[in-house]
C-alpha cells in the first residue's frame, strides 16, 4: 500500500511541475507547494530509510529484501547513521579493497557484518537508505576520497 | 558553541570542584601505554589504561589497612538473540565465558553488567544463564534496558536477581546499581504491546525512550545510606550498566540524575565506576570518581558525536570486517604502587589505542555532524 503512497507522492509533485507554464524547471518560478512537493518526495524516502535502516519488519517486508538473517540492524552499529561518513564516498575502501561508493558499502555491511543478502543497486531500498544516510549526514562537509 | 556543549561546561563548573580528582592509590595504567604522569596527578594522565568487554580488575587497597589482592572479571552487552537466529553472539559469549574461567588463579568473581539479552525473550534469557552456569566462580549481576522492558524486570529478576545490592570484598565495598528500570511511562498511553515497548527502548538512537538511564531517587537514598556505613578512605567500585557521567544523552549515555551521584560520592575518596552500555573504551573523572566504559561482546558503537570525555584515549575504529574485533578482555595485576593492564586482545597483534586522529574513532570524524532519526518523532 505504501508503494502506491510513494508513487502518488511523485506523480503529485510531477503533475504541479506539469501544471506551470513550461514543464521545465527553472523557466519559471517554483511556487510553494511545488516545493513543498519536491521535499515530501525526499522525506518520503528519508522515512522509508530511516524504517529499513532500523530493521522495522513492516518496511523490509513492503520492500522485498533480507537486510539480515541474524537479527542486525543497520542502526545497531550506526546509531544516528554515524561512522558510515557518506561525504567521503567514493573513495578506496580499505576492507573491500576497492574503490567504493556508497551504494558499494551498504552492499558489503548488508552481505558481511549483517549477513544478509545484497540488494539491487538501484532499488527503491537501495535508493531509500542512500536518502536517510545522506540525510543524517547532511550537515557533514563533503570530502570526497578521505580515508 | 552548542546547546549540549554550554551544559556540559556550566554542569563541571558546578560538580568539578578545583583541583579535585580521583585519589591516585588505585591507578590505572596499561603496560603498553604507562602513563607516569597519571600516578603523579596529571590531568591529561587520565586518559589512560581502559578495559574492554570483560576484564579483570586487580584491586589493591592499602596493605596497612588490611587489604588483599585479587582480581575480578566483568563481561557485558551480549545481547543474546535465540541461537538459532544469531550464532556469533553465543559464539563471543561463549568465548569471554571460556577465558575468564581459564584464568589462573581464578577471578574472586563475575560481574555480568547487563544487556545479556537483545529483546529480553524468555528464550534470550535462559540461553545467557545456560551459558554463565559453564562459569564456575561466584557471579553477580545488574540489568540493562535490553534485559528489562519486555516484561519490565521480572523474568531477569527471578533469574538474576534485584538491584541495587553491595557486598564487602577484601577491602572492597562493591556496589551494584539498577540504572536501566526508571524510564518514563510512554507505552501505557499509546496501548504499546510489551514487544513494541521493548522494541522502542532496543533501539539506541529512538526517541521514545527519552532519558531513560537514572538511579532514581529511592537507590540514590540507599547508595547514600550504604556508602555512610563505609570508611571515607576505603575504596568503592559502582556497578551500573550506564555511565554515571553525563556523556552524551540521546543514547543514554548517561544516567540522568548524575550530578546527585556525584554528590553522594564525593566525600569517599576512592570511587571508581565501571560500566557498559556504550561498548567502547572511555576513561572519565568527574569530582572524585572515575568512570572506565567497557567494550561489549557483541558489537562496538561508535563514538558518539559530542561528548567524548576529554580524558578518554580513543581506541582504533573497529574492522566492520571482524566480528570480533574492537572486543576483548584484560587482565590488570597489582604491581607495588600501580595497577598494571594487560589486553588480551580479539582483534590480534594491531594497536587498540588510536595514535593517530586518522585511526581515532572519534578523531576521524572530523567532518561529521548528525541529526536524530526522523521516523519515531511524534
Amino acid at each position: 500500500m505504501k508503494n502506491y503512497r510513494y508513487a502518488l507522492t511523485a506523480i503529485a509533485a510531477a503533475l504541479l511541475v506539469a501544471a506551470s507554464t513550461s514543464t521545465w524547471a527553472h523557466k519559471e518560478k517554483h511556487t510553494a507547494e511545488q516545493l513543498q512537493a519536491f521535499e515530501d518526495v525526499f522525506l518520503e524516502q528519508v522515512k522509508l530509510g530511516d524504517a529499513l535502516f532500523h530493521g522495522d519488519p513492516a518496511a523490509v517486508k513492503q520492500m522485498g529484501v533480507t537486510l539480515s538473517e541474524t537479527g542486525m540492524a543497520c542502526a545497531m552499529c550506526h546509531p544516528f547513521a554515524a561512522d558510515i561518513h557518506p561525504h567521503e564516498f567514493p573513495k578506496f575502501q580499505e576492507h573491500m579493497n576497492e574503490f567504493a561508493t556508497l551504494r558499494d558499502m551498504i552492499n558489503w555491511c548488508i552481505e558481511k557484518p549483517s549477513q544478509g543478502e545484497k540488494i539491487s543497486s538501484d532499488s527503491q531500498a537501495m535508493k531509500a537508505l542512500e536518502a536517510y544516510i545522506y540525510w543524517s549526514n547532511r550537515n557533514s562537509k563533503l570530502d570526497p576520497g578521505r580515508h | 558553541m552548542n546547546e549540549l556543549e554550554n551544559d556540559r561546561r556550566a554542569i563541571h563548573q558546578q560538580v568539578g570542584l578545583s583541583g579535585e580528582a580521583p585519589d591516585r592509590s588505585i591507578s590505572i595504567t596499561r603496560r603498553t601505554f604507562l602513563h607516569r604522569s597519571l600516578v603523579l596527578g596529571g590531568a591529561s594522565a587520565a586518559a589512560c589504561g581502559l578495559f574492554p568487554l570483560m576484564n579483570t580488575l586487580d584491586l589493591a587497597y592499602a596493605a596497612e589497612a588490611g587489604g588483599e589482592t585479587f582480581k575480578f572479571a566483568w563481561i557485558s552487552d551480549t545481547h543474546l538473540y535465540p541461537k538459532e537466529l544469531n550464532s556469533r553472539f553465543v559464539e563471543k559469549t561463549i568465548r569471554a565465558i571460556k577465558e575468564v574461567q581459564a584464568l589462573d588463579p581464578p577471578a574472586d568473581f563475575l560481574i555480568f553488567g547487563g544487556d545479556l539479552a537483545q529483546l529480553a525473550d524468555p528464550v534470550e534469557l535462559a540461553l545467557g544463564a545456560e551459558l554463565l552456569n559453564e562459569l564456575k566462580i561466584k557471579k553477580v549481576f545488574i540489568p540493562g534496558e535490553h534485559d528489562w522492558y519486555l516484561d519490565l524486570g521480572a523474568n531477569w529478576n527471578k533469574r538474576f536477581g534485584a538491584s541495587p545490592w553491595f557486598f564487602d570484598h577484601k577491602g572492597v565495598r562493591f556496589i551494584g546499581l539498577d540504572t536501566v528500570s526508571k524510564a518514563v511511562d510512554f507505552w501505557t498511553a499509546r496501548k504499546y504491546t510489551p514487544a513494541e515497548r521493548m522494541g522502542h527502548m532496543a533501539t539506541l538512537d529512538g526517541t521514545l525512550g527519552g532519558a531513560w538511564a537514572a538511579v532514581g531517587d529511592k537507590d540514590l537514598k540507599w547508595l547514600d545510606s550504604t556508602l555512610r556505613s563505609w570508611d571515607k578512605a576505603k575504596p568503592v567500585v559502582i556497578f551500573s550498566h550506564n555511565p554515571l557521567y553525563e556523556y552524551y544523552p540521546p543514547w543514554n549515555f548517561w544516567v540522568r540524575d548524575w550530578r546527585e551521584v556525584n554528590e553522594i560520592v564525593k566525600p569517599y575518596s576512592n570511587v571508581t565506576n565501571i560500566h557498559g552500555h556504550c561498548h567502547q573504551v572511555l576513561y572519565n573523572e568527574v569530582g572524585k570518581m572515575r568512570s572506565i566504559g567497557m567494550l561489549a561482546t557483541s558489537w562496538p558503537w561508535p563514538y558518539a558525536p559530542e561528548g567524548v570525555p576529554k580524558l578518554t584515549k580513543p581506541m582504533v575504529r573497529a574492522d566492520p570486517g571482524d566480528h570480533f574485533d574492537a572486543q576483548g578482555w584484560a587482565k590488570l595485576t597489582w604491581n607495588k604502587d600501580k595497577l598494571d593492564n594487560e589486553y588480551m586482545m580479539w582483534r590480534g597483534k594491531d594497536g587498540f589505542f588510536a595514535e593517530a586522529a586518522v585511526d581515532s574513532g572519534t578523531g576521524d570524524n572530523r567532518n561529521q555532524v548528525l541529526s536524530p532519526r526522523i521516523v519515531d518523532r511524534l
